[in-house]
């Protein structure tokens, strides 16, 4: 079983402190202009505070779960903190492969390799946090396995 | 050779393009406004106005028509079109999912026909041809039906075609009335002997009718009332008694009611009148429709999946409702009819299973249900239910005195728990010789069938609940059109041990319905995959339906579409 690179925990606390600021943000004018009389000045505080450190205690749970595996005729996903999903995806059954690279995960050398199927829920299927040399690699790695495992009617 | 659109299809095109204009000009005239600066001869100018209209819409239309053109090759279907901005596209033969053929009453009048062309891919349909002869529609359905089958021996095709024609013509008329479009029409072409598989029959047909009701009868009659008589309406409401506008309201209630009904019933009647499901080769066809006639062709070994629905009614009266699911449509496209065009509505149950075991022959299924400490959780989850219920009536009567005493949603918690058994017992899952079965639901109870073929993602979900009680729900997910909203086989609540069982085995049995599929034995891997010498033998026992092997390698005229396919590797 492969893990994610350790990294990705970066990225999703990043992205949990962002949004917790947004919300802190929207929180703030709320109190500014609604200003109920009731609700406590510290509350985008206090918000900021709650969302970013379930976000970061989210980030590393994720992390621990989050596992990969390529097997002889699939790929195996397991993942989820709440709902945990483990999905096996039949290499007969890819239809393409991608690498995709936000700013972001370029900024701190990550890379996604999104796997799609012509299942209802193709894009569901996506391995974030590689080394980028470990996404091009996966896809690869899948690309040839899924064209030598090819089925003439996927469809 | 490349083939053009009927010449019929310029006035059709014209007509529907043009009824459009032709109200707006007659609205203009009947107006009687004079356009600003142009006075008494503003008549005239509109006449010369919409002269032109007219002149560039048939000239537009007749190039339109004149520029499409169409080939359906040995692999693809080419299809050339456009005025202004050119388009010619290929459709590989062997990505189509579904050919349609629709025609309303006035295309039936001109003996025109729309085609259209599914494919997997993309949101929309594919290709469609408007407007073609019906015959030529009907040639092409069968003629791609046959292309997409690897016949080995296509050069006694004809041959065959003659000689199927000569010993069916006989027969045919026996078992299909004469005047039926498909006997008629379809004759010369049809290569593969049609038989019927299941055909609505009066009493389905008045029921289905029966249990439409058009809830959208009352938005549209609201909305006439309203903006007609809002004026009328006030002033005969003050001068009528109280009991009279009781009365007025509840005759007005039963009509709308009865109104969305008699809609409701009309439409689905209309649409489907005179449905029946054939088998032509590996092709499964269907037509109905009263008005608007339809006419489709789905091949075996693109059945997605099959789902049986029913409600406690149904059940009760052993009625039930099939669709049959390809990956051709576009979920939500069209309307709910769409994306199971085959869609039996209503028929009785042994009918329905009868017909399954036609398409998919799954053979006697025995569910395996989730282990007992599910139903402990639908217990707990329903009786949560009626906590908070009656906590709301609570929290209402604090407010405003309710007529009845607020602990009285207690009284349900019999119905929880006899619903918590009810859930429990008709959840189930069963692993076939080449399906996967599986049941939920209680008020709308979905059995659904897939073949290990098509399955494309095995997903296994445990939420925080379901890990407390060591459960697990396992999803199939097929590109079936209808499993966009969820509606995947699923085999919900059952023990951890079994779902990680579940996974494996799926992947296994997918791989080596793959295997078979690939060894050219068996088609979705039904009937003859433990019987591999019937499959090349006797065509005429197998219908020639699951031999399909693999395309590429058994088709005898292009061998580079082999290469191209492997070339890969």
């Amino acid at each position: 079983m492969n893990r994610l690179h350790p990294r990705i925990r970066l990225l999703w606390m990043g992205r949990a402190v962002i949004t917790a600021a947004v919300l802190a943000g929207v929180s703030a004018v709320a109190v500014r202009f609604v200003a109920p009389p009731w609700v406590p000045t510290l509350t985008p505080a206090a918000v900021f505070v709650g969302f970013a450190a379930l976000g970061i205690v989210l980030a590393v749970l994720r992390y621990r779960v989050w596992r990969f595996e390529v097997r002889e005729d699939s790929l195996y996903l397991e993942r989820g903190v709440f709902t945990r999903v483990r999905t096996v995806v039949p290499f007969v059954r890819i239809q393409h492969v991608d690498t995709s690279r936000s700013p972001i995960e370029r900024a701190i050398g990550l890379a996604s390799t999104v796997v799609y199927t012509a299942g209802s829920r193709g894009a569901d299927v996506s391995v974030p946090g590689l080394g980028q040399g470990e996404a091009d690699d996966l896809r690869e790695r899948l690309k040839r396995l899924a064209i030598r495992s090819e089925s003439e009617d996927a469809v | 050779m490349s083939r053009s659109l009927s010449p019929l299809s310029v006035p059709y095109r014209v007509l529907q393009r043009g009824g459009g204009i032709a109200i707006a000009f007659v609205f203009a005239m009947s107006g009687g406004f004079e356009l600003p600066g142009v006075g008494p001869a503003g008549p005239w100018l509109l006449f010369a106005v919409a002269g032109v209209a007219v002149l560039a819409l048939v000239g537009y239309e007749a190039a339109y028509v004149r520029r499409f053109s169409y080939e359906l090759g040995e692999d693809t279907l080419d299809i050339e079109s456009g005025v202004l901005s050119r388009r010619s596209r290929e459709i590989p033969l062997r990505r189509i999912q579904n050919v349609d053929i629709s025609r309303n009453v006035l295309q039936r009048l001109f003996g025109i026909a729309v085609v259209s062309f599914e494919t997997a891919g993309g949101g929309d349909t594919e290709a469609r041809l408007r407007f073609v002869s019906f015959e030529e529609a009907k040639r092409l359905q069968t003629r791609l039906g046959r292309l997409k089958r690897s016949d080995a021996d296509s050069a006694s095709d004809d041959r065959d075609d003659e000689n199927a024609d000569d010993a069916r013509s006989g027969t045919d008329d026996g078992t299909a009335p004469a005047d039926r479009p498909v006997g008629s029409t379809g004759r010369r072409f049809d290569a593969p002997p049609v038989t019927e598989l299941f055909a609505l029959d009066r009493t389905e047909l008045a029921l289905v009718g029966a249990l439409s009701i058009d809830f959208r009868v009352p938005g549209v009659l609201f909305l006439i009332v309203s903006t007609i008589s809002s004026t009328l309406i006030p002033t005969y409401l003050s001068s009528a008694s109280g009991i009279a506008l009781v009365v007025a309201a509840a005759v007005v209630l039963i009509g709308v009611a009865l109104l969305s009904w008699v809609v409701g019933a009309a439409a689905a009647v209309a649409q489907y009148y005179d449905f029946r499901l054939v088998r032509s080769g590996d092709e499964l066809q269907y037509e109905r429709g009263l008005l608007q006639r339809y006419d489709g062709s789905i091949p075996f070994d693109k059945i997605q999946t099959l789902t049986v629905s029913e409600n406690p009614l149904k059940r009760y009266f052993g009625y039930a409702t099939l669709l049959i699911e390809t990956a051709g449509y576009a979920p939500g496209s069209g309307g709910s009819s769409r994306g199971s065009e085959a869609a039996v509505p209503l028929a009785e149950r042994d009918r329905v299973l009868a017909l399954i075991e036609e398409l998919e022959p799954v053979g006697e299924v025995e569910f395996r249900r989730p282990p007992k400490r599910a139903r402990r959780r639908y217990l707990v989850r329903y009786l949560l239910v009626v906590g908070i219920l009656t906590g709301v009536a609570y929290a209402i009567d604090a407010f405003v005195s309710l007529p009845f005493p607020a602990w009285s949603p207690v009284l349900l918690a019999p119905l929880a728990v006899w619903f918590a058994h009810a859930t429990w017992t008709h959840r189930g899952h069963w692993l076939g010789d080449h399906h996967v079965v599986t049941r939920n639901g209680v008020l709308r109870r979905q059995t659904k069938i897939v073949p290990y073929y098509r399955i494309q993602t095995v997903i296994d979900a445990r939420t925080v609940f379901q890990r407390r009680l060591g459960l697990a729900t396992v999803t199939v997910d097929t590109a079936g059109s209808l499993s966009v909203g969820g509606q995947d086989a699923a085999a919900v609540d059952i023990s951890a041990a079994r779902a990680d069982e579940l996974r494996d085995e799926l992947e296994a049995r997918l791989d080596s319905a793959v295997e078979a599929y690939r060894a050219g034995r068996a088609g979705i891997g039904v009937d003859d995959a433990h019987d591999p010498a019937a499959t090349g033998d006797d065509p005429a026992e197998t219908g020639g339906t699951r031999q399909q092997g693999d395309p590429a390698d058994a088709d005898p005229f292009d061998p580079d579409a082999a290469d191209r396919d492997r070339s890969a590797d």
